[in-house]
């Protein structure tokens, strides 16, 4: 998981697009960073750190070029050092590649390449690449059929681009790793993902697995690994770049926690009519599935839970797998609809579930966040949740958006009873997340816990995800030790954790069996002195053994799960902010992971 | 030319309440978009290419609804923590200018005409404060100006007689002076007035002033609010496209075959009109209103997510934020006397107010003028009259 960039035809100004459209990316990692600007030689700067680190190292500088590429990094080959950043050189120094992904063979090119008297300077995978160009450049081959020869030596998953001395132009290819190009009338970039060049253009080619780019100030072309040309469609994308802004918060966290009404609005909009009790999901409507299979990581795991419960109330069998374990070891799918929920659409774990399905002949549907990504191009249909773009690595707003789009996809294809209900609760939604950002008092409740030993998250039903979601924040942003239970599961093992400096924060709505049940868990925890924080709606007694209460509007328990949600992503982000912790881009985290 | 405007929008408004309680004045409804997008549009029509947005009370309702740009151009947000006056307020936006700057109010309704008056006048000076003064509205409401041959000659706060023609309409162009002006002027009560400043600048220097015409509306009290709308439909300044002679339908709003829309009436995004319902005239529904089967609505503001269920009839009513009538709710009408705190308004055409998030069960009613308080719960049956407090149960 790194991020890349590229850009021809800028001039004198190619160093500061290069630096700007890889502060656009240090979402992606941002452990260590650098740029090579290619003239008559190549100039390379890089350093261990965030990106800051580069920009106190460019001062002073004189590096120039027309042509350059970048690249911000999270560490998958060797710790995070300016010899492991990117770009990676060869051995005369005259070629330098950036590359995100993970090379399969490196070792055995790098013994290859080694024994032929390559001397490596970095613990990189990446290194090989300028090496293998090396090579073939020294056997005669022209500059754009070296790097050809290379990459169709590399096996495993890259975006990779390669700059050379005295050379106006930058190629590039990709395989199972994202890589996006952007087309402006005098200049061409190319990048691991739109915002790193929409300050400059809103035309964008996307680019498929092995397909090769070679950007030039005269032109673009975009052929097979081979060297067959490929007809590419420019696209036009319609947010404004600005969007990614922070607009007066102090982190793109808080910002997208208080977008939600919007995102769900966006989310929404001409997909519901309340008042004939229907949704449009178009054709997916006609997909009738027998049974439903969600393949999903981290946060949108979580999603895919609460999902798979939608199905199966309305009797559809479904289950949620983690789809790093499913890509490994996959269960009988039989006539199944496999569902990746990933909100980038490049988490690789999420990709190689889909891909293993589709092997196996079942029907595959992408929920995603990002047009044009690669599981909406690889998968047989796309459901997009239409957030906007985030940009805080902590999950928010869309996980919102996935919970609103998969009671979408449950009502389209399952139908239920009471859909006209649950759709009333849908566009109450919005007003309703205004109402709990409005009134809450997750700040206060993240004072008075600030120095507990760990935070433990209990709910069933549908409030189970939102409990494991929960948890997950509080651990992602806060570095503290938090976990999220199924209510009933307590007792049989992690209450042997609980003592007066743990936290419970126990998710009931409703007053059915459920809310009843898990009430009897708050009173085991509180029997051993833990703070229990309840987040209810008001309609079960909970209140009575709380210690705390943060309040949700009375609404139908599919959305009260939503509303729930926020509640717990005030507390962890008001726990992080107390604690001063870098909210936006917590330690060894990166936003969408692409390796596996 | 001034390409960078300040936009004042820290105020609560608190004439305005109940409607506040959870969004500063500029963000209060003006048919269905927010006052403070007109105001941007109003700038960004006359040019305006950066907006420093002054935030105060309940800041994250502007900064979430504008976000970082506003129709392509770029907005700073500058926080003014405690709201102690114009002059206070302008000083929060100091960091952020570096060059001449229009400043205006984000709680009035204005038209570009009066932005291109006041910018054009300052550019035939020298850099001297440029303000806009307008004919027509009650000076005593607002604060006087005194012109001759283009510039101010007095300045008068609130005058309690009526000799006063022209107003101060609340639009300035200033050089970034105006900032070790404000510095220099004393305080009154802990506040800091931007007319002060000006007036203090009358003693010193000239002060421009031009006098201009052009859409210029004020809501007061939130009855003011009807008027508003009134204004924004006559004046066709809705986003929504206009499918016949004064109504203005969102595409992705759904209103059913059976319904009936009398002119003007605007109906915002994601809006449901049901079948049997008529809407209008002098309506606006914000975005996500539900208007059930057999509804009547009529000369009212809906503002955003509020759900009137079938058979309500509501005539003359202004509503907050998500809002949820029952079935057979009535609000039947001005005119009426409506009694805020001590003061007694005569004879206002109004049927009810209704704050964010009340929530009427079904069958109530309310009697002209009555104001109800934000979060109140209205069981069935109950007629209200007069005022409810926030968060209040009422049952029969």
């Amino acid at each position: 998981m790194c991020g890349i960039i590229g850009a021809v035809g800028r001039g004198e100004d190619t160093l500061d697009v290069l630096v700007h459209g890889l502060s656009k990316l240090e979402y992606r990692g941002y452990d260590s960073a650098g740029v090579a600007l290619a003239s008559d030689s190549i100039d390379v700067c890089k350093k261990a750190g965030e990106l800051d680190e580069l920009r106190g190292s460019l001062e002073g500088r004189s590096i120039s070029g027309s042509v350059g590429i970048g690249h911000t990094r999270w560490s998958t080959h060797g710790p995070p050092t300016d010899a492991n950043a990117h770009p990676h050189q060869d051995c005369s120094g005259d070629v330098a590649v950036v590359h995100n992904g993970i090379i399969e063979n490196y070792q055995e090119l790098r013994d290859e390449l080694a024994s032929a008297g390559h001397t490596f300077r970095s613990d990189t995978d990446t290194e090989v690449v300028p090496h293998l160009v090396e090579d073939e450049l020294r056997g005669g081959a022209d500059p754009e059929a070296a790097v050809r020869a290379a990459v169709q030596r590399i096996e495993g998953s890259y975006a990779v681009a390669v700059v050379i001395a005295g050379v106006e132009q930058i190629f590039a290819a990709r395989n199972d790793s994202p890589l996006v190009l952007g087309i402006s009338d005098d200049a061409y970039y190319l990048a691991s993902d739109v915002p790193a060049f929409r300050d400059h253009t809103d035309r964008v080619v996307y680019m498929g697995d092995e397909e090769f780019v070679t950007l030039a100030p005269a032109g673009w072309s975009v052929t097979t690994l081979a060297g067959d040309p490929i007809d590419k469609d420019v696209e036009t994308v319609d947010w404004d770049p600005e969007e990614t802004g922070k607009s007066g918060y102090d982190h793109y966290m808080l910002k997208e926690i208080h977008e939600q009404p919007r995102s769900l609005r966006q989310c929404l909009s001409e997909r519901v009519d309340e008042l004939a009790g229907t949704v449009d999901i178009a054709d997916l409507a006609d997909l009738n599935p027998r049974g439903v299979q969600f393949v999903a990581c981290g946060t949108s795991y979580h999603a895919a839970l609460y999902g798979a419960e939608l199905f199966r109330q309305a009797g559809i069998p479904a289950q949620a797998f983690l789809a790093s374990e499913y890509t490994t070891s996959p269960p009988p799918i039989g006539d199944a609809l496999v569902i990746g929920v990933t909100q980038s659409g490049e988490t690789a774990d999420t990709l190689s579930a889909l891909r293993e399905a589709k092997r196996r002949g079942a029907r595959t549907l992408g929920v995603t966040n990002v047009v044009g990504s690669t599981v909406a191009r690889e998968c047989d249909h796309v459901f997009y949740i239409r957030a906007g773009p985030e940009i805080g690595v902590a999950a928010t707003k869309t996980f919102a958006s996935q919970l609103a789009a998969l009671n979408l996809l449950a009502l389209g294809m399952a139908g239920s009873d009471e859909a006209r209900d649950v759709i009333g609760a849908l566009r109450d939604l919005p007003g309703q997340v205004q109402e709990v950002l409005d009134d809450s008092g997750a700040r206060a409740v993240a004072e008075t816990y600030l120095e507990s030993d760990a935070y433990f998250f209990i709910g069933r039903g549908l409030n189970f995800p939102v409990a494991l979601e929960g948890a997950l924040k509080m651990k992602e942003i806060t570095y503290k030790h938090a976990e999220g239970f199924a209510a009933g599961e307590l007792k049989h093992g992690p209450l042997a954790l609980v003592t007066d400096h743990t936290p419970v924060f126990a998710v009931v709505t409703g007053d059915g069996e459920q809310a009843r049940k898990t009430i009897g868990n708050v009173k085991e925890v509180e029997a051993r002195d833990a703070p229990v924080i309840a987040v209810t709606d008001g309609k079960s007694d909970v209140e009575r053994y709380a210690d705390h209460v943060l309040r949700v509007p009375d609404t139908h328990p599919r959305t009260a799960a939503v509303l729930a949600n926020v509640q717990l992503q005030l507390v962890s982000y008001h726990t992080a902010a107390q604690l001063g912790r870098s909210i936006d881009k917590p330690r060894n985290l990166a936003k969408s992971v692409t390796v596996e | 030319m001034v390409y960078t405007a300040v936009v004042l929008a820290a105020g609560e408004g608190m004439r305005l309440r109940p409607l506040t309680r959870n969004r500063p004045k500029p963000m209060l409804p003006a048919a269905n978009r927010p006052i403070l997008e007109y105001v941007l549009d109003a700038l960004i029509e006359a040019g305006t290419e950066e907006i420093v947005m002054v935030v105060g009370y309940k800041h994250d309702r502007v900064q979430n609804h504008f976000g970082p740009t506003y129709r392509g151009v770029p907005i700073t947000y500058a926080r003014q923590e405690k709201q102690l006056g114009t002059g206070h307020a302008l000083l929060q936006a100091r960091e952020h200018v570096d060059e001449p700057m229009l400043v205006v109010n984000g709680d009035c309704l204005i038209e570009s005409t009066l932005i291109e008056d006041v910018c054009a006048t300052y550019d035939e000076g020298d850099g001297e404060p440029t303000l806009s003064v307008l004919a027509g509205p009650d000076a005593r409401q607002y604060g006087a100006v005194v012109l001759r041959d283009g510039f101010v000659e007095e300045i008068i706060e609130k005058p309690t007689t009526d000799e006063y023609r022209l107003i101060n309409a609340g639009i300035y162009a200033f050089d970034t002076d105006i900032f070790a002006a404000i510095d220099d002027t004393p305080r009154q009560e802990g506040e800091l007035a931007l007319t002060d400043t000006l007036a203090q600048e009358l003693e010193s220097g000239r002060v421009r002033g031009v006098e201009t015409g052009g859409l210029w509306v004020d809501a007061t009290y939130p009855w003011d609010l009807l008027t508003v709308a009134r204004e924004v439909l006559a004046h066709d300044l809705t986003d929504e496209p206009e499918v016949e002679d004064g109504v203005w339908i969102d595409e992705t709003a759904r209103v059913h075959e059976d319904a009936t829309l009398q002119p003007p009436v605007v109906v915002g995004p994601d809006c449901e009109v049901g079948p049997g319902a008529v809407v209008g005239p002098q309506t606006a529904l914000g975005r996500n209103v539900t208007v059930g089967a057999n509804a009547t609505v009529i000369n009212t503001v809906l503002d955003v997510d509020t759900r009137i269920d079938p058979g309500s009839t509501l005539l003359d009513t202004v509503t907050g934020q998500h809002v949820r009538f029952g079935p057979s709710t009535v609000v039947s009408g001005g005119p009426a006397d409506v009694r805020v705190g001590n003061e007694i308004f005569e004879d206002e055409r109004l049927g009810a107010v209704v704050a964010d998030r009340v929530r009427a069960d079904g069958n109530v009613s309310f009697a002209p003028g009555s104001l109800v308080g934000p979060g109140a719960h209205l069981h069935t049956g109950v007629t209200v009259d007069g005022q409810v407090r926030e968060n209040t149960e009422v049952r029969r």
